[in-house]
């Protein structure tokens, strides 16, 4: 850049520094990929960087914006667009999706805000830490902040979140003791006015401290440490808002699916994992297994049933429905996704075949309704598979007039219920179906019970039941705020209670439509089920139907299919019941749409692995970084304010010689930041303070200064009456603030 | 930037007010002058004549009731003029001493660049050591000593030029600077009847003086003052302009002069102000400029007062 030798220095010595925040602000985005969904960190990176380039590099702002913009545009172009770049294809495209997320972004549906505009904000942010941190390190030459803010990052994060911070605190330890090496003795230099010329000043310096920074560096990592002195503040944290609310031990659990559910309730925490995608014509229950055993505390099974093995290629029968009802035929296929872990196939609701190459034979359980591949007799995961399947619709009418003659074997597996079960549940139950005349009107009564009533549907500081509390019991007296395992064991053990066989299901909600394709000529939809998709639901044995599946959930639609059959019109009870069943209907529908953004449910078991974990969408955590930038802004803006305050209060406190002391420090610190009034550093006190007096036509500082003199060139100050002074410091900062 | 001071104390107001009585405005010149006595000090005035140099002195040697003397330099005078010498005595057989006027209180060495540096020296040595050697003899000088050398800066044919070494030994160097025309006006109007000189009384003793200088030798200069007193002078010695900075002499003679500063104004700590106040009277006389500097007529004044903005002031206590 410059042939000046001095200047040469000064510019690498300005482009260590700088490289170092880089290195440091990488450091904060390295845990992004963990605990949020953001993808392809490594474009973010490079970007960065190359906007850090161009701040260091420092051309004139028409050169170094466009070169930004278009450096935007790229990866935008190379993330989301397909069109030529830069046609005005592209623009129409960009300025569709701009225009789209602002009107998202003012009717506050921030979580419409599509990838697009969400990395586009995002690369926003990158480019202007880019300037900031040009302004810390390189102009003001502050490092430190910085630096801390970066440990406390990491080490919240390592704290709080799945992130493992151990490689990235040793990291930033590193950076951060050369960044600030160096820059402490860039201002050293410059505040004796030396510059920094030729070799030697590398030899007396640079080497001493890369080598002392390395030194201790790997004598920090190699020598024994103590274990952590406190205890993981995660369970601690929780053990004192639980103890607060008083409702026991309710560890944050990762949502997703599990198989214990011995134990339910609790909170979890959102987790969009992708677990699989399907294609299929429409929404579906993906069915995984059902319990039949409530213990007042969650789910297990009374036996484990009679599995059949059976070949692949055989047609499966699970029995769940009579042949009276009407079904069509139809064919999903389903596509797991690298990291999820399930020897289980998921299924929809009539399902007559597996396609599949990998496997050989097929383990069919259905009382539980498990279906297990085996190759070689041993179980695996199946990555791929087509399944055919007859979907089932059931007539109202028929669900209406179905019996109550439930086959003996259905009566004493589905109407069990623990002895412990409280006596208030099973009133409650024969309240709730007081005025049913038929099972699929009891059904639907429970069904509608939890949608008004007062229930919510919340994930958070959901209690696990005290010894001796009922699970439901707590849900539906004391709570009323739960997910889908409250409510749908709740509706199970309210129709338990009043005679009618029902079982609890799991599985995976219909998840989100992410694409259409075409299959063999059909449009099919493609679903993306994540781990937040993990549900359960109720169903219910009808004897000339088979199992139904309800949703007593709030906020969700129930999958399966009814329809109304115009056979019995003349009926006068039946159109009555009809009508009805049309007004069901249509509620169903309408609250189908609402759920695609809220599935949520099961859980599975992790705070046992040590402190739960956590993840954002980015959009989330874009604005969590704009508020908190906000924040500190400020707060920086108003440092000067609140700082006055909180030396007003410690010095009217305690009025003595050191509070004086930095009081009045704090005072020139201030009056130096006024552009007309600041000292410079060959000024006397003195001769300071006069003109301040003269700026502010007061004789405060004056008398200020005369004190503080006394303080530090006395030799025994000690018998000052210090506490005077606290009016006119404040009469001054007044001022001067304002 | 010609301070306020307060003179508070007592005596020192006195003795402040009493040279006023006689000379018109000068307050500057008169509180250094007072500044040197009480820092054990010596003063180099250099102004044309005219101006009162000689008067400050008789005015200043007749408030402290002392004895006063006055050397006229002139080419021919020889060192045994100005310290004195052994005559034969033949009613007693012994060489006698006779004191030269070195041996008084105060002394007023006038235009001391006109004699030979011999002579010069002889007076230099007194001032520094306190003592004068006469014929292998040593003598103590009297206390207090108090040397006030004149010189004129216009004439320069037949002068010797006081050598930088012997500049040092003097605390201060001021000018006196010409009246303004309102005090000028004020001084035909007091002298029109009887010279006030002649009305002057002492307003203290050799003894309170010795009194006061012994205090002011006691005001308190903190660590961070005395750094700030150090930058100063090395400073000189690194600037760009300077040819020869100033001597560790220098530093001493600064911190002096400020204790005494600080104590006529009834403080017992010295403040930057004080130093940064008297540096260009303490150091200028003690630093050369390179050629370059004059030649671009810059003055050591100036060097000093570029050094006094650019040191950093301490301002905060020594933890």
């Amino acid at each position: 850049m410059a042939n000046d030798p001095i200047e040469r220095n000064q510019f690498l010595f300005r482009g260590i520094v700088y490289l170092c925040g880089f290195l440091l602000f990488w450091e904060w985005l390295r845990p992004l990929d963990q605990i949020t969904d953001t993808a392809n960190m490594a474009v973010f990176v490079v970007y960065a960087a190359f906007c850090f380039f161009l701040s260091f590099i420092h051309l004139p702002w028409f050169f170094t914006i466009p070169m930004k913009l278009i450096g935007l545009a790229f990866v935008l172009d190379g993330l989301f667009i397909g069109r030529r770049f830069l046609s005005g294809d592209w623009f129409r495209f960009v300025y569709d999706h701009i225009q789209y997320n602002i009107d998202v972004m003012v009717a506050n549906q921030w979580w419409q805000m599509t990838p697009l505009f969400r990395s586009m904000l995002f690369l926003l942010l990158l480019w202007l830490m880019s300037y900031l941190l040009y302004y810390w390190f390189i102009v003001a030459k502050r490092t430190s902040f910085f630096v801390i803010l970066t440990i406390v990052y990491v080490t919240v994060l390592d704290t709080f979140t799945v992130y493992e911070g151990k490689g990235a605190i040793i990291r930033t330890f590193l950076i951060s003791l050369i960044v600030m090496g160096l820059s402490s003795f860039t201002k050293e230099m410059e505040k004796e006015s030396i510059a920094i010329r030729g070799r030697r000043v590398y030899r007396a310096w640079v080497i001493p401290l890369m080598v002392v920074v390395l030194f201790a560096s790997v004598i920090g990592y190699a020598a024994p440490k103590k274990a952590p002195q406190w205890p993981d503040p995660v369970p601690f944290i929780q053990g004192a808002v639980n103890g607060v609310g008083g409702s026991g031990g309710n560890a944050i659990q990762k949502v997703g699916y599990g198989t214990n559910d011995e134990q339910l309730g609790g909170s979890f925490v959102q987790d969009n994992t992708p677990v699989f995608q399907a294609v299929a014509d429409g929404e579906h229950y993906w069915r995984i297994e059902t319990k039949d055993v409530y213990t007042g505390k969650g789910w297990i099974r009374s036996s484990e049933g009679n599995p059949i093995e059976q070949p692949v290629a055989n047609d499966i029968n699970l029995g769940y429905f009579n042949d009276a009802v009407k079904r069509e035929d139809k064919v999903a296929t389903i596509a797991m996704n690298d990291n999820a872990t399930f020897s289980k196939l998921v299924y929809p609701y009539g399902i007559e075949k597996v396609s599949n190459s990998e496997a050989d034979t097929l383990v069919i359980n259905p009382t539980t309704g498990e279906i297990i591949p085996q190759k070689n007799g041993e179980s695996f995961q199946l990555n791929g598979y087509e399944i055919g399947y007859a979907q089932p619709s059931f007539s109202f009418s028929q669900l209406a007039e179905s019996g109550t003659d439930d086959p003996p074997q259905i009566d004493q597996a589905y109407t069990q219920l623990p002895e412990s079960l409280p006596e208030q549940v099973r009133d409650l139950a024969e309240e709730i179906v007081a005025e049913s005349s038929n099972r699929y009107e009891k059904a639907r009564a429970v069904e509608e019970y939890f949608q008004q009533n007062g229930f919510e549907y919340s994930t958070k500081n959901i209690p696990v039941p005290d010894e001796g509390e009922d699970y439901t019991s707590q849900f539906l007296f004391d709570t009323q705020v739960g997910y889908c395992d409250n409510f749908s064991t709740s509706m199970v053990v309210l129709l338990r209670s009043v005679g009618v066989p029902a079982r609890w299901a799991k599985g995976f909600t219909g998840g989100e439509q992410i694409d259409t394709i075409e299959v063999d000529g059909e449009l099919k939809n493609v679903y993306q089920i994540t781990s937040g998709n993990a549900h359960s639901w109720v169903e219910v044995y009808f004897p000339d139907v088979g199992w139904v599946a309800f949703e007593p959930t709030k906020g969700f639609g129930n999958h399966t299919d009814f329809y109304i059959d115009d056979t019995e019109e003349d009926d006068e009870e039946s159109s009555e019941v009809d009508e009805n069943l049309q007004e069901q209907l249509e509620q169903n529908q309408e609250q189908t749409p609402e759920m695609d953004e809220q599935d949520m449910a099961g859980k599975t078991d992790e705070s046992s692995g040590g402190g739960g974990s956590f993840t954002v969408p980015t959009w989330l955590w874009i604005v969590l970084v704009i508020v908190v930038l906000a924040i500190l802004g400020l707060v920086y803006r108003y440092r000067y304010h609140l700082l006055a305050m909180y030396y007003r209060r410690k010095y009217i406190q305690n009025p003595g010689q050191h509070n004086y002391e930095t009081a009045y420090e704090f005072l020139l610190k201030v009056l130096d930041k006024k552009e007309d009034l600041n000292r410079s550093s060959g000024q006397t006190l003195q001769e300071f303070a006069h003109s301040v007096d003269d700026h502010y036509r007061t004789q405060e500082m004056g008398q200020l200064t005369y004190h503080y003199e006394r303080l530090v060139y006395q030799k025994d100050s000690s018998k000052h009456p210090w506490d005077k002074m606290s009016e006119l410091w404040e009469n001054l900062i007044k001022k001067t603030l304002s | 930037m010609p301070q306020q001071t307060y003179l508070a104390h007592g005596k020192v107001h006195d003795l402040f007010a009493n040279i006023q009585s006689v000379m018109i405005g000068k307050e500057e010149v008169t509180t250094l002058s007072i500044v040197a006595l009480l820092a054990k000090g010596h003063v180099l005035l250099e102004d044309v004549p005219g101006v009162g140099k000689t008067m400050l002195v008789r005015t200043l040697s007749k408030s402290v009731d002392c004895e006063f003397r006055r050397i006229q330099f002139t080419p021919d005078l020889l060192p045994s003029d100005v310290t004195g010498v052994s005559i034969y005595n033949p009613k007693t057989l012994e060489f006698e001493f006779r004191p030269g006027p070195l041996l008084g209180n105060i002394v007023l060495a006038d235009e001391i660049n006109r004699t030979s540096p011999k002579t010069q020296s002889s007076l230099l040595e007194g001032m520094e050591e306190s003592h004068v050697t006469v014929d292998g003899n040593t003598i103590e000088l009297k206390r207090p000593f108090f040397v006030m050398a004149t010189q004129n800066p216009i004439e320069y044919e037949g002068t010797y030029p006081l050598p930088e070494a012997q500049l040092d030994r003097f605390l201060l160097k001021l000018n006196m600077g010409y009246p303004s025309a309102a005090e000028e006006m004020q001084m035909l109007d007091l002298i029109s009847n009887d010279h006030p000189i002649n009305r002057v009384q002492a307003v203290m003793t050799k003894e309170e003086l010795i009194e006061l200088q012994n205090r002011a030798a006691e005001v308190y200069v903190d660590p961070n003052i005395q750094r700030y007193i150090v930058n100063v002078v090395s400073e000189t010695r690194r600037h760009p302009s300077a040819y020869l900075g100033v001597s560790p002499r220098g530093s001493i003679a600064l911190m002096k002069a400020a204790k005494a500063y600080a104590f006529i104004q009834d403080r017992d700590f010295v403040l930057p102000d004080d130093v940064k106040y008297l540096a260009p009277f303490v150091l200028s006389h003690r630093l050369i400029l390179n050629s370059e500097a004059k030649f671009e007529g810059m003055t050591s004044e100036d060097l000093v007062n570029d050094i006094l903005q650019k040191v950093s002031i301490p301002v905060r206590k020594e933890k």
